[in-house]
């Protein structure tokens, strides 16, 4: 076979040519035998394997596929939609609530400690006088009235 | 395909459900074999939930899925992980072809059916890997010229030389069949 048109016989059946292309093979058929020849082979051929029977994939095949897809890791997307999702966000969020409160708090009270701490030191001479002088009632009695103790001969 | 990319399972066995038919037939095409087909169907769906990302809304689905499936027979048949099963002689016992349920009230035509899946698979198994796979997306997929040159990365004038040469080739293959092996068996019966 000779023919050039040859090679566009499969192709004019399949209706992959264009317009103008399939009009030459069409003219080329009137007057070339073999080429007819060869075209009714192939026509023949595409129509009989259009009825042949399909291969039919078992339905285990189904359960195979879709059990190694579950045991694959999740892609970082999915991971990251699961925590977001509200039933896991809404109590992570009440946690971390919490955990924030109770730094705050503790903060504060670590803060205020830190506060007394540095006026103690700031007024230490004063409150360690205040400590010296710190003189319960009776001893404040005993003050105003130690002449008179004196007078009566008690120390 | 892009909650698939997402990690979403149930889009997944929907696509499955799709589409598990045109690559089991597809690579029953390739190896001959229905557990080797079914394995790398197996295969070629789990590539395709884990590389679901690199799928850009613009591609045609099937081009793609195509794509992963013809790229992973094609490298497994390479690497020699599957070896295209040789197909019996005609009349030869033994060959698991399916034959539709409307034919077992036609044997005869049950027999020249399977008489021409083996010689089709013979024919096929003679031809080069692209050839091959351009004509098993063409012929048995459906799919046209445009889109299986996208899958072999091939320009379509090179697509429509692997189709006519695999198409005549079994033509050829399947006219030597019915004018020697077919017809004297047909005159006996």
């Amino acid at each position: 076979m000779s023919c050039t048109v040859e090679d566009e016989l499969t192709a004019y059946l399949d209706g992959e040519l264009s317009v103008v292309e399939s009009a030459r093979v069409r003219t080329h058929l009137a007057n070339c035998s073999d080429c007819r020849a060869t075209e009714a082979l192939l026509r023949r051929t595409v129509t009989e394997l259009a009825a042949l029977p399909a291969f039919e994939p078992s339905v285990a095949l189904r359960r195979r596929v879709l059990a190694e897809v579950e045991a694959l890791p999740r892609p970082w997307a999915e991971r990251m939609r699961a925590w977001l999702r509200p039933g896991v966000l809404a109590p992570a969020g009440v946690a971390l609530a919490t955990a924030a409160v109770v730094a705050v708090v503790a903060g504060q009270r670590v803060v205020s400690d830190r506060r007394t701490e540095l006026a103690v030191a700031e007024h230490y001479e004063l409150l360690s006088d205040y400590e010296v002088v710190g003189l319960s009632q009776d001893d404040l009695d005993v003050v105003e009235h130690l002449d008179e103790l004196q007078k009566e001969g008690r120390p | 395909m892009l909650r698939v990319a997402a990690g979403d399972t149930a889009a997944f066995a929907a696509l499955y459900d799709r589409h598990h038919r045109s690559v089991a037939r597809f690579a029953h095409r390739f190896v001959q074999d229905a557990g080797k087909a079914e394995e790398l169907t197996q295969d070629i769906f789990v590539k395709l939930f884990r590389h679901a990302g690199r799928y850009r809304a613009t591609a045609k689905f099937k081009t793609f899925l195509f794509r992963v499936a013809a790229n992973h027979c094609l490298n497994e048949v390479r690497r020699g992980e599957y070896r295209v099963t040789h197909v019996p002689e005609h009349g030869e016992e033994g060959q698991p072809v399916e034959v539709a349920a409307s034919e077992a009230h036609a044997p005869d035509r049950a027999v020249e059916g399977r008489e021409l899946e083996a010689t089709v698979a013979a024919a096929l198994e003679r031809l080069s890997e692209r050839e091959r796979t351009a004509f098993a997306l063409c012929r048995f997929e459906g799919m046209a010229y445009r889109d299986i040159a996208e899958v072999l990365s091939a320009s379509e004038s090179a697509v429509k030389s692997l189709i006519h040469r695999a198409t005549l080739s079994v033509a050829r293959a399947v006219e030597a069949w019915q004018s020697g092996a077919r017809s004297p068996a047909r005159s006996e019966a």
